[in-house]
């Protein structure tokens, strides 16, 4: 349950997030909007990348923006980047025990855990491969498997399914409708692939320039003709 | 151009889209964290067993069969592996370049000498603490330039490594004394720690030096495979993987640059030791470059390449010497030799050479075999 | 209280060098992401090269003088022509340690060919004096100030007002976006690189008559030109300008306090870790996004 009030990004001339509030509750959120709308900037100001010029995010009651930026994933917020962001020079297991020694437990002992989280993904095989053997898709896995080692509480996926085949992004889909229930993680999912986004999400927001545009149950969202326009572009403002 | 900006910019920034290299020499491939060699052409039970038996040999062999001079200067090499070892890790584990390692190394044998005039502590303590105080005093120089990027703590040693110097010039090494600087014009002007009583002589103190070598190994290995490791290779990946982990990356960076230091502080107190002493005219501001550019040339990926590293430092200068060569073209060679790894070759020599050697070998072989080139060509 | 004034004469004229390569090196640094280590080293070789020019007495002086200020920019331009495009799309840093490979190419070559014996250069522009403020002020300390402020405004008009300048605003901003509008890229660099060289060989020539011809001294002036580029955030030139000024000054004064004139060359170190410092602070204030 993530509460976003009144947050405006600004970076000069430009203001990439306008004054947005959005409450994503629990589950699976899908966040949309065209490119420049807004979503990576968003997913930058709760990892703490970048300090917002007004609003407060709140998440399970905690004040996210107070916290110092590594200690976010502590707290349980984990996320992938649209840039996939494996390390090449590690094994999977190292890179998920990375992850795992540097935030919370889960259930069991670290190595564990570990290995609970390459599972999940369906690496075990792998899982004492250097990633930079591995091919793209398995390289995104291993992101995935990061994002819900130990005990997370907040999982953001930007763009997961990037340059990935069909039959790869189905199989991530799955995945990541297991994730509340298996991990117990909120996830906020941003994509462009709106059957991804349809598949997992029970509720989408849509932004566009910055602003809050639609938010609510995922189908309806879709059909709605504001979002429609913002995708497509027309002559009058939305 | 976005470095270093420390202040807010026009530009979103650009932290992952489009994954930004880390480390000064990203574009090669790294080895995996551990990897002694560069290359992993041998399984690991066998890997070890030729270590150990490098290692008996160096430790038992080796000064059977050289003279005195030469073994005082394999000594040397000994203590220089282990601050190219330090540095190296900087570089390659933790995307980090120093410019002062070479002072850090004086600062060292300074205070192992002055704690030895002022106390009875013995050797091994002594080597202790000048490590854990040339840490403090390196995590000290670099602190402020930590949350800047690299360029800046690159300017900022350097400027320490001038600024040591000075220092350095009016405070002399300890020899006897008194004052804070221990420092008598009527005293010497090369201080000598005095040795171990286990290792008095050039040979005992020749291996007691590998074996504190050693130790530096071991504990570089300790880091690299463990945790410090991945968060370091976590940094070179990019700041923002880093920081989506966990990664306290401040500390990691402060924790890299104390360790090197450390090995610097304890190398330094060694070399106090070694024959002749210290003296102040051994720590010219430009060696920190040229350790720099041989520990790039040796391959700051692998932990054997520190020993290259150090063979180029110290043994090339006095096989030239030998030879009546002028060792200025040293300091020319090793200028190419940046560049070169730079542009090139960012695993090293220690990488480079298995790959040249391998390329050799195929190419003699195709000279061997001509019908065998020729269905080599034909084949796509 | 000692008398300052000829202490605070003589760090004015040491500062103007010291600003003026500071501004060399911001320049360059602007427009092509390299802050050129070398740049002491390459006006040592230059001095070096005026020296022998001088002692063999084949040219008339005026030509040795300038020889020294046409390598350092021939040099810089070589180095830049040969060595920017393979690293142009490489971090700062490595941009950076490759210059040192240059540094050690040219300190190398220097105590090759000219040894360590101590050399000297006085310029006639040193045997001209005058008196301000009850001290005694040589032409070449007066050229040194005049220089700095010189190149200074010069630069800061030209990156403002000609179509190079404004090119190489353009690149110290994003190098890809200026690519594709057609800027030569490669041309407008390279003039970079050479304006920064042709300041680079000047100032070697001052220094070397300023503070003494001596190879591993002149290489390594190069550390208070980078304190002010440093403090000037490897951006600003009117700030650099200052802070050069400011380090030759407090420097120089400091030889009149006999307690601590054996430490006052570690003026840059401590003037630059002061402003890193408050950088630091000033940083975690306004955080917009980790820098590396």
């Amino acid at each position: 349950m993530i509460e976003v009030d009144g947050l405006t990004v600004r970076f000069g001339g430009v203001v990439p997030i306008d004054d947005m509030t959005l409450t994503l509750s629990g589950g699976t959120c899908g966040l949309i909007g065209p490119n420049g709308a807004g979503k990576t900037t968003f997913f930058n100001v709760l990892s703490g990348f970048v300090k917002p010029v007004a609003g407060a995010v709140h998440a399970f009651g905690d004040d996210l923006l107070a916290m110092a930026d590594y200690r976010r994933a502590r707290w349980g917020l984990r996320r992938t980047f649209q840039t996939e962001q494996a390390i090449a020079d590690l094994s999977v297991f190292d890179n998920v025990l990375l992850v795992r020694e540097n935030t919370q437990g889960g259930r069991a002992t670290p190595r564990q855990d570990v290995l609970d989280a390459v599972a999940f993904v369906g690496l075990e095989p792998e899982a004492d491969r250097r990633v930079g053997t591995l091919g793209a898709a398995q390289r995104r896995l291993v992101e995935v498997a990061r994002a819900v080692v130990g005990s997370p509480r907040v999982v953001l996926l930007d763009e997961p399914a990037a340059g990935l085949p069909d039959d790869e992004t189905e199989h991530l889909g799955r995945l990541i409708r297991r994730i509340p229930e298996e991990i117990g993680a909120s996830v906020v999912l941003v994509d462009h692939d709106m059957s991804l986004v349809s598949a997992c999400c029970e509720t989408t927001a849509v932004l566009d320039f910055g602003k809050l545009i639609a938010s609510g149950a995922t189908a309806e969202v879709l059909r709605d003709a504001h979002v429609i326009r913002a995708y497509l572009g027309t002559e009058e403002e939305v | 151009m976005s470095e270093p900006q420390a202040q807010a910019s026009d530009d979103e920034p650009t932290l992952v889209e489009a994954a930004p290299p880390a480390s000064p020499l990203d574009g090669g491939e790294a080895v995996s964290p551990g990897a002694i060699g560069g290359h992993r052409t041998w399984s690991g039970p066998v890997r070890l067993l030729v270590l150990a038996v490098a290692l008996a040999f160096v430790a038992f062999g080796v000064p059977g069969i050289i003279d005195r001079y030469w073994l005082q200067i394999v000594t040397s090499v000994v203590i220089y592996s282990i601050v190219t070892l330090g540095l190296g890790l900087l570089i390659g584990r933790a995307g980090m370049v120093s410019l002062c390692q070479f002072l850090l190394l004086a600062i060292g044998a300074w205070v192992a000498l002055r704690l030895d005039y002022a106390t009875s502590l013995p050797f091994p303590l002594l080597i202790l603490i000048a490590g854990v105080v040339t840490g403090l005093i390196g995590a000290l120089i670099g602190l402020p330039a930590l949350r800047l990027s690299g360029l800046y703590l690159a300017l900022i040693t350097l400027m320490a490594a001038g600024a040591i110097t000075v220092v350095l010039r009016i405070a002399q090494f300890p020899n006897g004394g008194g004052g804070f600087f221990g420092n008598s014009a009527a005293g010497g002007a090369s201080s000598r720690l005095p040795r171990p009583a286990i290792a008095t002589g050039d040979t005992a103190y020749y291996r007691y030096c590998v074996a504190v070598a050693l130790l530096m190994f071991l504990l570089a290995l300790w880091h690299v495979r463990g945790r410090p490791g991945r968060a370091w290779a976590a940094l070179r990946q990019s700041q923002a993987t880093a920081v989506a982990a966990g990664v306290n990356v401040t500390l990691y960076r402060l924790w890299a640059f104390a360790l090197a230091s450390f090995m610097a502080g304890v190398a330094g107190a060694l070399l106090a030791a070694a024959a002749g002493g210290v003296n102040i005219n051994q720590f010219p501001v430009q060696n920190s470059i040229l350790l720099l550019a041989v520990v790039l040339m040796g391959g700051v990926y692998s932990l054997g390449g520190a020993v290259v590293a150090a063979l180029l430092l110290r043994l090339l200068p006095a096989l030239l010497d030998n030879w009546g060569v002028s060792t200025e073209l040293l300091t020319i060679l090793f200028g190419v030799g940046v560049l070169q790894v730079l542009l090139t070759a960012p695993g090293g020599l220690v990488d480079q050479v298995p790959k040249d050697l391998a390329n050799l070998g195929r190419g003699l072989r195709k000279l061997a075999s001509p019908r065998r080139a020729g269905e080599e060509a034909a084949q796509p | 209280m000692p008398d300052l004034k000829p202490f605070i004469v003589l760090g004015v004229a040491l500062g103007g060098v010291f600003a003026m390569s500071g501004v060399g090196l911001v320049v360059l640094y602007r427009a092509t992401g390299v802050l050129n280590l070398a740049y002491g080293a390459i006006g040592a070789t230059g001095a070096l090269i005026t020296w022998s020019l001088l002692d063999a007495g084949w040219v008339p002086d005026w030509v040795a003088y300038l020889a020294c200020i046409v390598f350092g920019g021939a040099a810089t331009l070589l180095y830049g022509v040969l060595f920017g495009p393979p690293f142009s799309a490489r971090d700062p840093l490595v941009k950076a340690t490759a210059t040192l490979g240059l540094l050690l190419i040219l300190l190398g070559t220097m105590q090759w060919v000219w040894g360590r014996d101590p050399h000297g250069i006085t310029l006639p522009t040193s045997r001209w004096n005058r008196e301000i403020f009850d001290a005694r002020v040589s032409g070449t300390q007066i050229i040194g100030v005049v220089f700095a402020i010189v190149v200074t405004t010069g630069t800061a008009a030209f990156l403002r007002v000609t179509k190079v300048g404004t090119a190489m605003r353009a690149l110290a901003d994003d190098r890809e976006i200026t690519a594709t509008l057609g800027v030569p890229v490669r041309r407008v660099e390279a003039a970079a690189w050479l304006g920064s060289g042709i300041v680079c060989g000047a100032a070697g020539l001052l220094l070397s008559n300023l503070v003494g011809l001596d190879i591993v001294g002149l290489t390594f002036l190069v550390i208070p030109a980078l304190a002010a580029a440093l403090i000037g955030r490897l951006q600003s030139l009117w700030v650099t300008l200052a802070a050069g000024f400011l380090i030759g000054i407090v420097q120089s004064s400091l030889t009149a306090f006999s307690d601590v004139a054996e430490y006052r060359t570690l003026t840059p170190f401590v003037l630059a870790i002061l402003a890193l410092l408050f950088f630091a602070t000033r940083q975690r204030e306004t955080d917009v996004g980790s820098s590396r």
